[in-house]
């Protein structure tokens, strides 16, 4: 971390975290993709090969997060103090997860068993939910907390999932089929009205100002080029115009790249703390006392405390 | 907490004196040998009004003691060429080097006379901020009591960029060269710019809160929203060098809406000169046997002398007198018969007519309801009539005060802004008297410990006064000093080192230079030999690039040396000096010191050697002792310490002797030990003797003291005294006599000054002097649209301590710091973001920071904190923050009669370079 | 029951930021970081414009989020209501630092010094390797309480068991001491005046009150 000296009129704003930098990021986009690409594989009918490189390259993308976290912390000797508390840490749970996913998904690599292939699904959307829930849990950044931000970590990590499984299914497969086409647009319009509803309550529960302004700009790209463009692929296929192999490649990359993005800017450029804040200016002798000062956020009408 | 398990950890009892506030008591954390903390001391919790604690510059002083840039060994320069374009080349040498080149310099004005040939003293010393220098010299006093003749006319941070005219006139008038509110009594108080909760140290920021609490009003009248100003229940946002049309604007309401009736009479009777009669002259019609000033006794309904017994003087009114005379200017009497006599009550009606809070508003930018609000709030809140009982005595309780910051009271206005602050606590009783306005200390006056001493009954039935003399017989022609204070100041008076201080160091510095084309006296010379000791001239004076270049010419200068600094730049030779946690000395605390420093109690204070010195740093005491020996003073100089010059006490008393042996060099030890011991006594008047190493244990000691000493009003009353207010027909005569002696010599360059010499103040548009100023040089006014000024931190105020990196990293948690604060409106219309490094130019100059954006502050005023623009110290030079000191010029046409000038001037800015991203 | 809190009196608070150097040098925190510190609020718009002084740090909570997030135990909050640091156990993984609603937390990889790159003999005396790599942050003098436990002192009262900021404090803004005692002189002047505890709808529980009114 490099020294932060904020000037004496920035130290009350919300400020963007610093702690938690690419490296963090990255857990959060590759491993989300990744448990997911676990969950997908376990039930997207590819054949045997194809489902081989789809468990093996999740769980890359889970080692290479977890790799890249390792590098992070500040302490990476003593990471296995990471699995002290199950009681309440996501982060505990997410590696204790891991485990279980590592496990699984390396014997089902391995035997090419279905029920451990089913099992290593089942834990892979378990990781992607403990990562969901590793961001919600922090209170200090209101644009994690909010609770709609859980939904919309799992969906993007879902559509992301399928993604992958269309574009292994289009390199490595002879055709994704209907049904994972369907699947990938109907997750594509959750995807979209989880980030909907997230935008639409973090907006209305108030947030810093910084934070919404990072989030409602990359609302448009994201619709875009994210949603937009993948289900017209998707659709494009699905009445039999050519270049299916290419479309779902392309489609496939950009739900993904599209999810990593975002991901990107909530865990990087949109997580602003919450800043400090006065609920009451104190009376000075004689004077008045004065309302809430909360610097950084819009005054939500109606009260003091945003 | 501590790594490891420390083996030793002691608690050393100390104080800070790091600015004027002081002393405060502290305790330094001593692990293994090395100073790992400051804490407050909570033994004199009960004994010291803030209870024990010190400022956040205190906690500052375990880095400055192993700062790794400090002077670690004495140097001497190599390069013979000085200039802020010269690397000095000083090289390290022994302590015997430095101090036989020093001596031996010393000696050889010793050997050629201690004035040179024009009459000025040789050997130059300049001391930093207030008087805070000599709580850290050890015996350096002594060694300068007996070398005899020192010029302390290029001091700097005390004297005219100080509260310069608050010191000469709150002295003058009620013996408060620094003046406060009764804070613990106060409960409405006008702070005109007076930043106390940053400049006030732990005693008024401690009393303040508690008046907060306790539901006083506090009004803050200032162009920018300061600390103290966010504390204050209201902030009137007034023009910059305005405040005298606010001032009279107030005394307007009280005189004319008001009227006497509503005002405390028996202390404007009684006191104060309200009642002397003036004739149509402007002068005190006297009684022509015994020149006595007049009142009309409303008893007899007639003209009698000012003390006549049983006499009750009409305050108001206008009266005929049968017989009077007039002394004026040179002792010319007048005789007048059957003339009328205003009473001077009379005169400051008619005179505060025209400044009617209407007339107020167009010149301070703040609405004549506010203005009248303000002064009825004030007058309400003085309860006249009300009482308080203090250790048994029934006193005037009037709990209501006007206060002033610097450059309300220094510079142009600030005559205008002393009278007029000292008027309005007259006119309600409050001067001196509990709740009220209080004068904390003298300097121009002896004691130095005690005011109500320096109180002694002088001409007119006035306080005693030593004014410089401006007869024709008496008057100095050919100046003593390089500062001319003698010469041209008469109020300065010439009673020790501090009225030499507070001379005009402006004309010191510029008279090197050029002097005016009918300068008709001996030509200032260099000073033979300089010696600085916490004081960096080239930061905290006016045009400090321009003083540089002044002090590189220089002969020899030998500095006391913490860092390299900008002024030290230019030494010779540099001599460590273990700072404040390494060394040994006593002082005295409580009792009424500057600032907020009234007490319950008084006593004395040990800064205890907590730790032993980095490098070669020495001891001051040993290096003052060695010094004196080298140059053949040590006689001299044990004698003057035996005296008691050296703070605290003389070694011998009643019933005590510990006089030291004047043939041999002391060891510092042995000095402080007959200090304590000595001081004791004294104190306990002969019950207690304490010894230094019980000092070094317990810190301090105190005995009880009477609140009553807080008031000079009972002593005035004792000695049938009155306040030489309103009128000011002492200063008129003073001013006229001064004017006769320099047209006598054909010297015109100080009549503007000598217009200040008046009896009852005018307004004479204060802020166009700037503006005039800058005209004058050929610049337009139009080009530099904008006031800058400065502010202080409680931080950086006085402290010396602009290395110290932990000082830099808790200020910036404040609005400003290393920046250039502006309005945001104001900066939004010239393209100026928040953190955009801007210029400011003056019509001398610019300096660069960046852009502070703030609501706190006037559209039309920018303001710089502190001074800094450093180049040579470590650290600070690094810091890249701006100064308004290297543009602002040092003028004549800037100098006020008292020889002070105020921190302003006119400015443009333009953005240089956008913000970078955090 | 003990539940040692921190009262902020911001009518007295004039950001002189006393407290916080006094912090930094009790706790000899290195450049840059600051357990606590005085923020200095600006509201409204020229002329009408207030400022106000916040002092911020671990507002200790009844229910700390950083506690929740942890997943090494490192963070814990004690019976006496402190929310308290194991270094050894802590791994630096920073969810903690994101977790808390107060900015109070930090991180410091390598050791740093006022001065460049080596330590002055006060900071050498002091460095302590267990703290780069972990979770810091505001311990309300932690050593001190133990000490009041061990002595039978009273924090808040005897200043060799009251935290440093709160016995540096010139304006006498900052009270401690136990709020589960109705005779405590936090309790007393809580019982008196308006107050408030910053972000409180966040379910932290906070345990710094801001006093701004008499009741």
């Amino acid at each position: 971390m490099k020294p932060f000296n904020p000037r004496a009129v920035e130290l009350a704003a919300p400020k963007q975290q610093r702690n938690w930098d690419w490296r963090a990021a990255a857990n959060f986009i590759c491993g989300g993709a990744g448990g997911s690409l676990l969950f997908c594989a376990a039930f997207a009918g590819l054949d045997l090969s194809a489902t081989r490189i789809a468990v093996f390259l999740g769980l890359a993308l889970i080692g290479c997060g977890l790799t890249c976290v390792w590098f992070e912390i500040g302490r990476p000797w003593r990471a296995m103090n990471v699995y002290r508390h199950f009681a309440t840490s996501w982060m505990t749970r997410e590696a204790v997860v891991a485990l279980v996913v590592f496990a699984t998904g390396g014997l089902a690599l391995l035997t090419g068993s279905k029920l451990l292939l089913i099992l290593s699904g089942a834990c892979g959307l378990g990781f992607l939910y403990s990562q969901a829930r590793i961001l919600a849990a922090n209170k200090g950044i209101p644009s994690w907390r909010h609770p709609a931000s859980v939904p919309l970590m799992i969906s993007t990590g879902l559509a992301e999932g399928a993604g992958f499984i269309v574009g292994i299914a289009a390199v490595f497969s002879s055709d994704p089929g209907n049904t994972l086409l369907f699947v990938l647009l109907a997750l594509l319009a959750v995807r979209a009205w989880c980030w909907r509803r997230y935008l639409a309550g973090l907006t209305a529960t108030g947030a810093p100002v910084a934070a919404l302004k990072v989030l409602e700009s990359l609302g448009p790209r994201f619709h875009t080029f994210g949603n937009g463009l993948p289900a017209v692929a998707v659709v494009a296929m699905l009445v039999g115009l050519p270049g299916r192999s290419l479309m779902s490649l392309l489609a496939g990359m950009l739900v993904v790249a599209s999810g990593w993005f975002l991901k990107y800017t909530l865990v990087r450029r949109a997580a602003f703390t919450q800043g400090l804040a006065v609920n009451h200016l104190p009376v000075r002798g004689r004077g008045p006392s004065g309302p809430a000062a909360k610097p950084g956020w819009k005054m939500m009408p109606g009260g003091n405390r945003g | 907490m501590e790594a490891a398990q420390p083996k030793s950890v002691k608690r050393v009892p100390s104080y800070c004196y790091n600015c004027v506030s002081g002393p405060d008591l502290m305790n330094v954390k001593v692990v293994d040998g090395v100073a790992t903390e400051i804490e407050p001391n909570f033994a004199a919790a009960d004994v010291h009004p803030a209870k024990g604690r010190v400022c956040v510059k205190a906690y500052g002083l375990v880095q400055k003691t192993y700062n790794p840039n400090r002077i670690s060994t004495p140097m001497k320069r190599t390069n013979p060429k000085k200039g802020r374009n010269e690397d000095p080349g000083f090289v390290p040498i022994s302590w015997d080097e430095a101090l036989d080149i020093v001596a031996g310099k010393l000696k050889a004005v010793r050997a050629k006379g201690l004035l040179d040939e024009a009459g000025l003293p040789r050997v130059a010393v300049s001391l930093g901020h207030g008087g805070t220098p000599s709580n850290y010299m050890g015996t350096f006093p002594a060694f300068l009591a007996a070398w005899g003749d020192v010029d302390f006319s290029f001091g700097s941070g005390q004297g005219v960029k100080c509260v310069h005219s608050e010191h000469l006139y709150g002295e003058f008038w009620h013996r408060g060269f620094t003046v406060a509110s009764d804070t613990p009594n106060a409960r409405y108080v006008i702070a005109v710019g007076a930043n106390v909760d940053v400049t006030g140290g732990p005693c008024a920021v401690t009393r303040h809160a508690d008046a907060r609490v306790r539901g006083y009003k506090r009004v803050q009248v200032e162009p920018h929203l300061t600390a103290t100003g966010a504390c204050s229940a209201e902030w009137v946002p007034i023009r910059p060098k305005t405040d005298p049309a606010f001032l009279f604007a107030l005394i307007h309401v009280l005189v004319r809406e008001n009227g006497l009736e509503k005002l405390d009479i028996p202390f404007l009777r009684d006191r104060t000169a309200s009642p002397y009669l003036i004739a149509p002259d402007g002068l005190y019609l006297r009684d022509p046997q015994s020149g006595k000033p007049l009142v009309w006794d409303e008893n007899t309904s007639s003209a009698v002398v000012h003390d006549t017994p049983g006499a009750k003087p009409a305050v108001a009114g206008c009266y005929r007198v049968g017989k009077a005379v007039v002394v004026d200017a040179d002792k010319e009497r007048r005789e007048y018969s059957d003339v009328e006599g205003k009473t001077a009550y009379e005169m400051l009606s008619e005179h505060i007519e025209k400044y009617s809070p209407e007339w107020a508003e167009s010149i301070c930018d703040v609405k004549a309801e506010t203005i009248r609000r303000i002064a009825n709030e004030y007058l309400e809140a003085a309860s006249i009539g009300e009482t308080i009982v203090i250790d048994g005595k029934t006193l005037p309780l009037r709990p209501v005060s006007v206060t002033l910051g610097k450059s309300v009271n220094n510079g142009w206005g600030a005559f205008e802004c002393c009278w007029a602050r000292t008027v309005l606590a007259a006119l309600v009783g409050s001067l001196e008297n509990p709740g009220g306005l209080v004068g904390t200390t003298v300097r121009l006056n002896k004691s130095r410990d005690n005011r109500h001493l320096s109180v002694a009954p002088g001409e007119d039935g006035f306080m005693v006064q030593y004014f410089n003399p401006t007869s024709k017989e008496e008057w100095q022609q050919s100046p003593s000093t390089r500062n001319l204070h003698q010469t041209l100041v008469p109020i300065v008076g010439a009673n020790g080192a501090w009225s030499q201080a507070l001379g005009p160091t402006q004309l010191a510095w510029m008279f090197q230079n050029e002097r005016p084309d009918d300068w008709n006296m001996p030509m200032p010379t260099l000073p033979e030999v300089w010696l600085v000791y916490r004081s960096n001239p080239s930061i905290s004076f006016w045009d400090t690039r321009h003083l540089a270049e002044i002090a590189a010419k220089f002969p020899f200068m030998a500095c006391f040396a913490y860092t390299v600094d900008e002024t030290n730049y230019m030494a010779d030779v540099l001599l460590p000096e273990a700072t404040d946690l390494e060394s040994t000395q006593m002082i005295r605390m409580g009792g009424t010191k500057y600032m907020e420093q009234f007490w319950d109690h008084k006593g004395v204070v040990l800064r205890a050697k907590a730790v032993e010195p980095q490098g070669e740093a020495r001891d001051f005491t040993w290096i003052t002792t060695e010094l004196a020996r080298r140059t053949g003073l040590l006689e001299p100089y044990v004698k003057a310490i035996n005296k008691g010059i050296s703070g605290v006490s003389p070694l011998k008393g009643e019933g005590y002797d510990f006089r030291l042996d004047p043939a041999t060099p002391p060891e510092s030890e042995q000095v402080w030990d007959a200090v304590c011991r000595a001081a004791t006594l004294s104190l306990s008047e002969g019950r207690e003797e304490h010894d230094l190493k019980w000092f070094e244990e317990n810190g301090f000691y105190t005995v009880p003291m009477s609140r009553l000493e807080w008031y000079l009003t009972p002593t005035m009353e004792r000695h049938g005294l009155r306040y030489e207010l309103p009128y000011q027909e002492r200063l008129m005569r003073a001013g006229r006599e001064l004017g006769r002696r320099l047209h006598e010599k054909k010297m015109n360059w100080w009549d503007e000054q000598l217009s200040e010499y008046t009896a009852l103040p005018e307004w004479h548009d204060v802020p166009g002097r700037w503006i005039r100023n800058l005209e004058k040089t050929g610049a337009k006014a139009a080009d530099f649209p904008f006031w800058l000024l400065t502010t202080k931190s409680m931080q950086y105020h006085a402290g010396g301590n602009a290395a110290i990196e932990v000082m830099h990293e808790v200020a910036q948690n404040m609005r400003g710091h290393a920046g250039v604060i502006m309005n945001a409106k104001t900066a939004a219309s010239l393209g100026i973001a928040e953190g955009d490094r801007i210029e400011v130019r003056s019509h001398i100059g610019a300096t660069y920071g960046k852009a502070a954006l703030v609501q706190g502050v006037r559209p039309d005023t920018l303001v710089i904190i502190g001074q800094f623009d450093h180049w040579a110290t470590p650290f600070a030079k690094t810091m890249e923050a701006p100064s308004l000191n290297s543009i602002a010029p040092m003028s004549l046409d800037l100098t006020d009669a008292t020889g002070s000038g105020a921190d302003i001037v006119r400015v443009a800015v333009r953005k240089i370079e956008e913000a970078k991203a955090a | 029951m003990t539940r040692y809190v921190m009262t902020i009196d911001l009518r007295r608070c004039v950001g002189c930021q006393t407290c916080t150097a006094a912090c930094k040098g009790a706790n000899a925190t290195p450049p840059g970081i600051q357990w606590r510190r005085v923020l200095d609020i600006e509201s409204g718009e020229f002329p009408d414009v207030r400022r106000t002084f916040l002092p911020v740090a671990c507002m200790h909570c009844g229910d700390p989020p950083c506690e929740h997030v942890c997943p090494t135990r490192a963070t814990t909050k004690r019976a006496d209501g402190l929310v308290a640091i194991d270094y050894d156990l802590c791994i630096g993984c920073a969810n903690c630092v994101m977790a808390c609603p107060y900015d109070a937390r930090s991180i410091v990889h390598e050791p740093r010094y006022a001065y460049g790159d080596a330590p002055m003999a006060s900071e050498a005396a002091r460095f302590d390797p267990a703290r780069i790599g972990v979770s810091m942050k505001c311990t309300f003098c932690k050593d001190r309480i133990d000490h009041a436990e061990r002595t039978g002192l009273v924090p808040g009262v005897d200043p060799e068991v009251t935290p440093a900021c709160v016995n540096s404090c010139i304006s006498g803004a900052m009270g401690f001491g136990n709020i589960e005692d109705p005779q405590s002189s936090v309790s007393q002047l809580l019982a008196d005046t308006q107050h408030f505890r910053m972000h409180e709808e966040l379910g932290t529980e906070p345990g710094v009150y801001y006093v701004w009114d008499k009741s």
